[in-house]
């Protein structure tokens, strides 16, 4: 594709975005920069082979995830999807705090985590996330439903805890 | 015709992009449209928390490491120290140039400015240290002691990795530099601080102990435990 100057808007305009990602990946502020770097670094040596400059921010994705990936593949959490159980849907409180937010997302296994990251910070939709992650649409919409589920349950329990 | 089982599918699924037949389903049905409500509340409370601080300076260090492969001399390293100074992260810049001698002296330097290497442990794992190597061309024979810290760094001609670990005569600091290949070894002292550089193959590496004594004892260490291609 393009040139350095167009390399260097890639980085200011994704950069935070994928920060982000990085960062609910691993959960470290320091290991979230270091996969960001080696992320750029890699995008940079294909630069000039990619292809779809408009699917430039999957791309880096990709990149992000195989590093997080080959780094960390051994505490990778296996799921098996199947249908989520909607007969109870708890409705989750108003007063939720961002804290309390921040640490039940941290708590979601990562195959529930990521595709819930690429839809609320990327803007993917199921479609995409599933060919990002090598599966089906509808298990993808089963992980998120499911990521969803465990958040408002979380949330409505610890509403509940509260207001005892 | 979607009933309430299957708008709530969609709804946790992907709640800002309902089909039309959903969001009909939903004005006509109060239930359906207090939970979408409640879902929209969640979803924003969701968005806010993700939204988490980017460390100042990010995409500068990015393009500070890339740029390197370009850049040349001190510049860069005022470049960087600007930019190191800047964040409260602490990302510490290493500038090498030519002289492997000088080489072995900011080897020193940058462990002086990394005092939290020798007393932390961080990313503490022996087999990403064995990647690395492999990484570099190298292949760990034998673990070389325990691992305790590595790091990736930025260096005016990319990037390199600093690991400390423990030997029987104390912390050492292997700082690996790849793509800047040299051909001579060299050693530097300051104060109490011994660095000998080697070459390997396509860069080079730099050890840093406090002693002449320890640094020998750990290079050889080193050479035994660890094939490089040169």
């Amino acid at each position: 594709m393009g040139s350095k100057q167009q390399f260097e808007q890639m980085v200011r305009a994704f950069s935070a975005e994928l920060y982000r990602f990085a960062y609910w990946l691993c959960r470290d502020r320091f290991v979230a920069e270091d996969l960001l770097q080696e992320t750029f670094a890699r995008a940079w040596k294909a630069w000039q082979d990619l292809r779809e400059p408009a699917s430039v921010k999957a791309w880096l994705i990709a990149i992000l995830r195989n590093e997080h990936l080959r780094r960390f593949s051994r505490k990778q959490l296996s799921i098996v999807d199947g249908e989520p159980d909607e007969s109870e849907i708890p409705s989750v409180p108003s007063s939720a705090s961002r804290l309390e937010m921040e640490q039940l997302v941290g708590l979601l296994p990562l195959s529930y985590r990521e595709p819930l990251l690429l839809q609320a910070l990327g803007g993917f939709s199921c479609g995409e996330i599933a060919s990002m992650l090598g599966t089906t649409e509808g298990a993808v919409m089963t992980r998120l439903t499911r990521a969803r589920q465990a958040l408002r349950g979380e949330l409505q329990a610890s509403g509940k805890r509260k207001s005892a | 015709m979607m009933n309430c089982l299957e708008f709530r599918r969609l709804k946790l699924a992907d709640p800002r992009r309902l089909p039309e037949e959903a969001r009909s389903h939903a004005n006509g049905c109060a239930g359906c449209l207090a939970f979408a409500r409640s879902m929209d509340e969640s979803e924003a409370a969701l968005e806010r928390a993700l939204a988490v601080a980017v460390p100042e300076g990010l995409a500068d260090r990015i393009l500070l490491r890339q740029s390197g492969q370009r850049r040349a001399g001190w510049k860069a390293l005022a470049l960087a120290a600007s930019i190191v100074l800047a964040v409260a992260a602490g990302v510490i810049a290493m500038n090498w140039d030519d002289d492997s001698g000088n080489q072995a002296r900011l080897a020193i330097e940058h462990v002086l400015d990394e005092p939290q290497s020798l007393t932390t442990r961080y990313n503490a794992d022996p087999e990403r240290f064995a990647e690395i190597v492999r990484e570099l061309g190298g292949s760990v024979r034998e673990p070389i002691g325990s691992v305790r810290y590595i790091k990736r760094c930025p260096v005016e001609q990319g990037s390199g990795w600093h690991v400390v670990f423990e030997t029987p005569q104390g912390l050492a600091t292997l700082i690996l530099v790849p793509d800047r290949p040299i051909t001579t070894a060299s050693t530097a002292s300051l104060g109490r601080w011994t660095a000998r550089v080697e070459p390997i193959r396509g860069g080079y590496y730099a050890l840093v102990t406090d002693s002449a004594e320890s640094n020998s004892a750990a290079n050889k260490l080193i050479k035994q435990r660890i094939g490089w291609q040169t």
